[in-house]
């Protein structure tokens, strides 16, 4: 199953409009994969890190969320988080085949076990 | 007829503002509509500003007014010359009652929302120049009404004119009428009184103002500066309204023409944070809270990820979604729940 994570993780920056991706696990350790010269591995852990904990506020404001969405004048950020802490971060230009998909990944990161 | 002004072929103006762009954009803005008769000098900050006013007799001052704790009143009186000669505007963003209470308390000519679009620019520059007597070209002698209505309202009152200001589109809407200084008659259709006069703020129209004449009755007796603040109160509630009404029917994954959902709970703040609409809230200040949390943490994150400015953040519930908009004149919070029932 392990795998499996790998190998959908793996695929997404393929998809047309993806900008970035990363996926941080509950231990803290992150994994990134995006265009070096604009969204470097670096960055996109960044800002898994400063989101990692944003979702626990909007839970206790009873807005427990399935994922959020911060939508820019030129682009979408899109967090997923499971409820075995697994926090999924996606980065996706407008009106892209990869905004049009952000529900449907969204949902496979939920339902997905990755270990 | 409408009412006459004195000719001045220039006019020699102070701008002040501390942000580069919008003084680029007011400088750029006042030229070109005084078609090169204002003598602008632009000063991005307090210290440049006192250095050009020690070169030359400023006849206006306009200073915009980007944080409130900046001392008006201190800085009128340190110009080289007797602020009664040179009249002062103050351009606020956001234009709150209090600072348009202290602006003019510290001695502001006229206080005004700092214009951020084309028209606002327009409404802005024709105030001003009722203000020195600086006669318009002919196309500004009536306007598109909004912001630059109440401005005008604010000027007359101020100045304790006596005037009749109509509303017309395609035909007249209504009128207000002013004597020396106060409001004292409003009529819009068949009403009258203080609810004709905040209907005629959220119609969309041009406006002309006349000589005075005496109104067929009085239906006006309390002070212009609260008839004002209600009305541009009113009107900015049903703007927020109409607002938050669209943000509900942006319908994230909702097909066209089918209800995203139905409304569960709605909040709308100004900038900062004063309450100017509420429906099914129980929290507000939670959800307010929430909204200052959001702008700060997008306004770490923007310059990161070079997307531009945040629009929204989008919340996906289990049964319903939340949208909040933290902007900075408006905060919104609009939370739907789904129309179908999972069996």
């Amino acid at each position: 199953m392990k795998d499996n994570f790998k190998t959908w993780f793996a695929a997404l920056p393929a998809v047309p409009g993806m900008l970035a991706c990363g996926v941080r696990r509950p231990n803290g350790k992150c994994a990134a994969q995006g265009d070096d010269n604009n969204y470097p591995a670096v960055k996109i852990e960044k800002l898994l890190g400063q989101f990692a904990d944003f979702h626990e506020p909007l839970a206790a404001a009873e807005l427990s969320p399935r994922w959020t969405t911060w939508v820019f004048e030129y682009g979408q950020l899109r967090f997923v988080l499971r409820p075995d802490k697994w926090l999924l971060l996606l980065l996706v230009s407008p009106e892209t085949e990869a905004a049009q998909k952000l529900d449907l990944l969204s949902e496979e990161f939920l339902a997905g076990p990755v270990k | 007829m409408a009412k006459e002004n004195n000719i001045e072929p220039e006019l020699h103006v102070l701008i002040v503002d501390d942000e580069r762009d919008d003084l680029a954009i007011l400088d750029d803005s006042f030229r070109a509509l005084s078609e090169g008769r204002w003598h602008i000098d632009a000063a991005d900050s307090v210290g440049e500003a006192l250095q050009i006013a020690k070169k030359g007799k400023i006849q206006l001052v306009v200073l915009a007014v980007n944080t409130p704790v900046l001392d008006v009143s201190l800085l009128f009186s340190s110009f080289g010359q007797p602020p009664s000669q040179f009249k002062k505007v103050v351009m606020a963003s956001p234009a709150t009652d209090e600072m348009r209470a202290a602006s003019l308390a510290a001695g502001a000519d006229l206080f005004i929302e700092k214009p951020l679009s084309p028209e606002g620019l327009k409404a802005a520059f024709a105030s001003m120049s009722e203000l020195v007597g600086w006669v318009l070209p002919q196309h500004f002698q009536s306007g598109s009404h909004g912001v630059g209505m109440a401005d005008l309202i604010q000027m007359e009152c101020l100045a304790r004119n006596s005037s009749v200001l109509e509303l017309f589109h395609e035909h007249s809407l209504g009128r207000i009428y002013i004597e020396e200084g106060q409001l004292i008659h409003a009529v819009c259709g068949e009403i009258s009184g203080e609810r004709a006069f905040q209907k005629l703020f959220t119609l969309t129209g041009t406006y002309e103002l006349h000589n005075f004449e005496l109104p067929p009755e009085r239906t006006l007796n309390r002070t212009w500066e609260f008839l004002l603040g209600e009305a541009v109160r009113y009107r900015d509630s049903l703007n927020a309204r109409h607002q938050a009404s669209k943000i509900l029917a942006s319908g994230h994954g909702a097909v066209a023409g089918e209800p995203a959902g139905k409304a569960a709970e709605m909040l709308i703040c100004s900038g900062i944070g004063e309450v100017l609409y509420r429906w099914q809230c129980p929290d507000a200040a939670g959800r307010l809270v929430l909204l200052q949390e959001i702008a700060r943490r997008a306004e770490k994150i923007i310059p990161e990820i070079q997307l531009g400015k945040l629009d929204r953040l989008e919340i996906q519930l289990s049964a319903g979604r939340a949208v909040l908009q933290p902007r900075a004149d408006r905060l919104i919070f609009v939370r739907v729940e789904d129309n179908l029932v999972k069996p």
